[in-house]
């Protein structure tokens, strides 16, 4: 009842406000309060002060009571401050396997002059994370999201709640911003990898494997992998740079969908996954072909991410390009 | 083993429970405190520790003890009292299981609890700063409770605490000055257990002076006009009628009809506050017109009697006449009720009576032979008078001579009685303290008197204080100044210098002034305000008229406070002071670039306005410098608050 009343509230904040889009800042349209169970139990306390106080007839007693529902209301207030102009300036997220759990960066950012207490950040099924955000500061916060089935899961609300200072009332905003988070393939499958094969590449310039011709330094890029960086000349002082050979007897697999024949979508899926992350481990170049798309042999973190993209979102529509999940 | 919350919150409640308890460490049983600050010292330890907490027989069983403790003490556990020690004896065994969260808000709502009932218990001036305190701590502790883990520090707990109290301060000031307030309570309260002090119904010989050494006040009397001069300010409390040979107890219910009055002389009006000492007496000035309130009968012997006692301040208005007189006759009835004696007591006294009355055919020449013994009797005021034995006037006229006013008046309305005189006792009060800070009389304990009253054919009852008669200094002056050794020593140190005098009259006045203004705040109170807000005749709608527009403009104005430091902006001070030297400038028209340096821009208004030149130059280098200039880390502070007062006090006109 509760969750579908919350869901229900939800639904209801989501067509009021429309969709955000980042940098978001909490203005107070959209912060919602209400007293938390502790805030209902000080009203009851009151409620027997009071009725005590008038009872006595007794000024005092009388004035206490007044004096701590003005507190209670001061505490309105301050909670809803607490999270009105807080500023979600950036919200990446960071996928994973099936079955495993995500990451949602947030940045939180605090224009004004005063130190905000315990603000907690939340997805439905997801664990809250709280930060106190400094006067003036920034502060980042990562939410796991524990992930199901492969695929793009789109996170359609974001929830910011405080019950702080003093947790008698809880505000809370949602905030919806189009984030979504690729959920590859669960990496698991008997089949071994298939034989290396295919000729060499020549001119391809990369790093690496043995008896590779040297080619040179060049400066590094993102998406090169630790090994292949000159750290003796980094040591020496010079920028960082990575050593290039060119790759003549590097082994080469192809992986391909329609081979798996004896397997269903999913689990064939899952098998590439499976190949994909452990060349890239072995630090070989390897093509992926699906009936939708071929992509051509490579290595590297970007490449495996390609690749992992393309069996994470092979079969549903529609697919996206790599740039609208960093959004 | 059950988990043990972080340590600060469980500091900081038990610290709010144990600040509530000791309010009332001189009310409640000893025990009570001792056990509840084992179980907080027991609770500190193991959650610094993180022992386990006790295990639930264990928790059981001590309730049970506790409980039972509680009620063998009072045989109730309602009312104010036993409520009191109850939560105290409850809330110590919580602490001992106090592990989570929830936990701590119950001890701190518990803790709030306690408080109120202190504040219920007493409301006394001094008391408030406590109640301060402790709504503080409870605060502070709520707001490290929901805070959690490690625990905010307690600086900031304590100033979140105190800001926020603050703000809440108007709200709490609108709320009680104009929620309507009840006449009278919902149900009736259960009967204090106060001890009962001052004069009660009865006098013995030395049963006054027993009374002198306190320096408790009484009542404060505030007069409308003049005061009437110290010889005649005798407050009149009970009127003692009965006379066993050695007490005389008053006679409660209607003795006989009162005499009605032909008051002569200047009426005095006043109003009175007694300090609540669980009697049920009113006090007036000698004779009172008639009853103050409603459930105060005003007796037959012009005695003001409340239905119930006295527990808090009280005050009521009064008009008094001290000359009266009543032409009717006394009834025989009443005759013989004021002229009985017991028969086979103070034989001497009887006999001195038939002799003196043997020479005397009237009673006005009775009364004044009775008057001349006393006068040259060679009768001595003493606060220290020996003993008296079961016959105590006849030991008195006869032996010792040596007495106080309870022995003065006791002797002379028993002479006179046995001289069929009708007489009577009046005990109460004599003379007062003047405090010239609050502008009122201050009546105490150590004012405490008798006297006496005879009934005089044509004239009525009429008030003479033998006393007087005695030792008439006594009546001018006050007991301090004729009998030093009458107060403690430290009331004598207090009264010895002259300006330690006046800071206790000024306290006194104070705590007139608390009592009056605060703690009797009631609907008159409020109806008053709103006169002086220019509603007279107001009634409880425009009460709630009052409330509503206070509350409402509370509300907006905290709106505004809370919405104004929610606003972005630099947290940093200079930069602040920048921003609005900047908006200065651009209100008369140059507003800088986003990318223009203070100096440049100086240079741009110097071109604009050259009347601005001086002062944009003088300021804008002033940022300059403190911002990329070298500066000591010491002087800093120092220099951009310097440079804010100039922003604050740089003013731009619009146009030269």
């Amino acid at each position: 009842m509760k969750r579908y009343l919350g869901e229900r509230f939800a639904s209801w904040a989501r067509q009021r406000q429309g969709a955000d889009a980042l940098p978001v800042s909490v203005h107070h349209r959209r912060i919602y309060i209400l007293p938390t169970r502790a805030g209902w139990s000080f009203a009851l306390l009151l409620f027997g002060m009071f009725i005590a106080a008038l009872n006595y007839s007794n000024s005092i007693a009388l004035f206490l009571t007044f004096w701590l529902g003005g507190f209670a209301l001061v505490v309105m207030h301050r909670c809803h401050r607490n999270l009105l102009g807080v500023r979600i300036t950036g919200a990446t997220t960071a996928a994973t396997f099936a079955g495993g759990t995500g990451t949602l960066d947030l940045t939180l950012e605090n224009p004004a002059a005063l130190i905000r207490y315990g603000i907690e950040a939340d997805l439905p099924g997801a664990a809250a994370v709280a930060r106190d955000l400094d006067a003036c500061g920034a502060a980042g916060m990562t939410l796991a999201v524990p992930t199901k089935a492969r695929g793009l899961m789109r996170i359609d609300k974001l929830r910011l709640t405080t019950a702080l200072p003093f947790g008698l009332m809880r505000a809370w905003t949602w905030v919806y911003l189009p984030l979504e988070m690729i959920v590859y393939p669960r990496a698991r499958g008997a089949l071994p990898l298939p034989a290396t094969g295919g000729a060499t590449l020549g001119g391809e310039l990369r790093g690496a494997a043995e008896g590779d011709e040297w080619l040179g330094l060049r400066s590094f890029r993102d998406g090169d992998s630790p090994r292949q960086v000159a750290w003796k000349a980094y040591a020496r002082g010079a920028p960082l740079l990575v050593k290039e050979y060119e790759s003549r007897s590097a082994a080469q697999r192809h992986f391909d969908f329609e081979r798996l024949a004896n397997l269903d979508t999913e689990r064939r899926l899952e098998q590439l996954t499976q190949w994909v992350v452990e060349a890239e481990h072995r630090g070989e170049r390897y093509a992926l072909a699906l009936p939708t798309l071929n992509i051509a042999a490579d290595r590297g973190a970007r490449h495996q991410e390609r690749c992992l993209a393309a069996l994470a979102l092979y079969g549903l529509a529609p697919p996206r390009s790599a740039e609208a999940q960093r959004a | 083993m059950l988990k043990r919350a972080p340590f600060a919150p469980v500091l900081w409640s038990t610290a709010a429970f144990v600040g509530g308890a000791l309010l009332h460490i001189d009310r409640i049983a000893l025990w009570a405190t001792a056990v509840l600050l084992v179980c907080a010292a027991w609770q500190l330890y193991a959650a610094r520790r993180r022992l386990p907490i006790p295990s639930r027989p264990v928790r059981v069983a001590l309730t049970f003890i506790l409980v039972a403790a509680v009620l063998a003490l009072f045989h109730t556990l309602n009312g104010l009292a036993a409520g009191t020690v109850l939560l105290v004896v409850m809330g110590a065994i919580k602490l001992l299981e106090t592990q989570n969260r929830r936990d701590c808000y119950i001890v701190i709502g518990a803790a709030l609890f306690l408080l109120l009932a202190a504040c219920l218990d007493r409301q006394a001036l001094a008391r408030a700063p406590l109640y301060v305190a402790e709504t503080v701590l409870c605060c502070s502790a709520l707001a490290v409770a929901a805070y959690g883990g490690a625990g905010l520090p307690a600086r900031v707990a304590a100033s979140l605490a105190m800001r926020t109290l603050l703000l809440a301060l108007p709200v709490a000031l609108v709320l009680f000055l104009f929620f309507p307030r009840l006449p009278g309570g919902f149900w009736a309260l259960p009967a204090s257990d106060a001890a009962v002090t001052g004069l009660s119904d009865s006098m013995s010989p030395g049963s006054i002076s027993e009374l002198t050494s306190s320096y408790e006040p009484v009542f404060r009397a505030r007069f409308a006009g003049a005061a009437p001069p110290p010889q005649e300010r005798y407050w009149r409390g009970p009127v003692l009628h009965n006379f066993d040979g050695y007490t005389w107890r008053h006679t409660s219910g209607e003795a006989y009809r009162a005499q009605p009055l032909h008051y002569l002389g200047q009426p005095y009006r006043y109003s009175i506050t007694l300090a609540p000492e669980a009697n049920r007496w009113w006090f007036g000035l000698d004779i009172v017109s008639g009853s103050p309130d409603k459930h105060v009968a005003f007796s037959y012997d012009y005695t003001l009697i409340a239905s119930e006692p006295v527990t808090q301040p009280t005050t009521y208005d009064a008009l008094s006449y001290t000359h009266t007189e009543s032409v009717a006759p006394l009834s025989p009835f009443a005759r013989n009720k004021e002229t009985a004696l017991p028969p086979a007591r103070n034989p001497r006294t009887q006999e001195l009576a038939a002799r003196l009355r043997a020479h005397t055919k009237t009673d006005e020449a009775y009364l004044r032979a009775v008057v001349e013994l006393f006068r040259s009797g060679g009768f001595e005021y003493s606060l220290t008078p020996p003993k008296l034995n079961a016959d105590s006037v006849d030991d008195f006229l006869f032996r010792t001579r040596t007495g106080f006013c309870g022995h003065f008046a006791s002797a002379f309305v028993a002479l006179l009685r046995a001289g069929g005189v009708p007489a009577r006792v009046v005990t109460g009060y004599q003379g007062g303290e003047w405090n010239p800070i609050g502008g009122y009389f201050v009546v105490r304990q150590s004012d405490a008197h008798a006297w006496a009253e005879i009934w005089v054919d044509g004239h009525g009852w009429q008030r003479i204080d033998p006393t007087g008669i005695v030792a008439p200094e006594r009546l001018r002056r006050g007991i301090l100044d004729l009998l030093p050794d009458a107060l403690s020593a430290r009331t004598r140190l207090l009264h010895a210098t002259a300006w330690l005098t006046y800071l206790l009259q000024g306290w006194d006045a104070l705590n007139t002034a608390w009592n009056a203004r605060i703690v009797n705040f009631d609907v008159n109170s409020q109806l008053k305000i709103l006169e002086r807000l220019g509603l007279p005749s107001a009634d409880w709608t425009a009460l709630v008229a009052a409330l509503g527009s206070g509350l409402i403009a509370w509300f907006v104005w905290i709106g505004w406070h809370i919405g104004r430091t929610a606003a972005p902006r630099p947290h940093d001070r200079l930069a602040r002071s920048y921003a609005r030297l900047c908006a200065k400038f651009a209100r008369a028209g140059i507003a800088r670039d986003a990318a223009e340096g203070p100096l440049d821009y100086a240079q741009r208004i110097a071109a604009r306005r050259p009347d601005l030149a001086l002062r944009s130059q003088a300021l804008l280098a002033r940022y300059a410098q403190l911002r990329f200039g070298r500066t000591t880390s010491k002087s800093a502070p120092m220099a951009i608050a310097a440079f804010e007062r100039s922003v604050r006090l740089c003013r731009v006109a619009r146009r030269v």
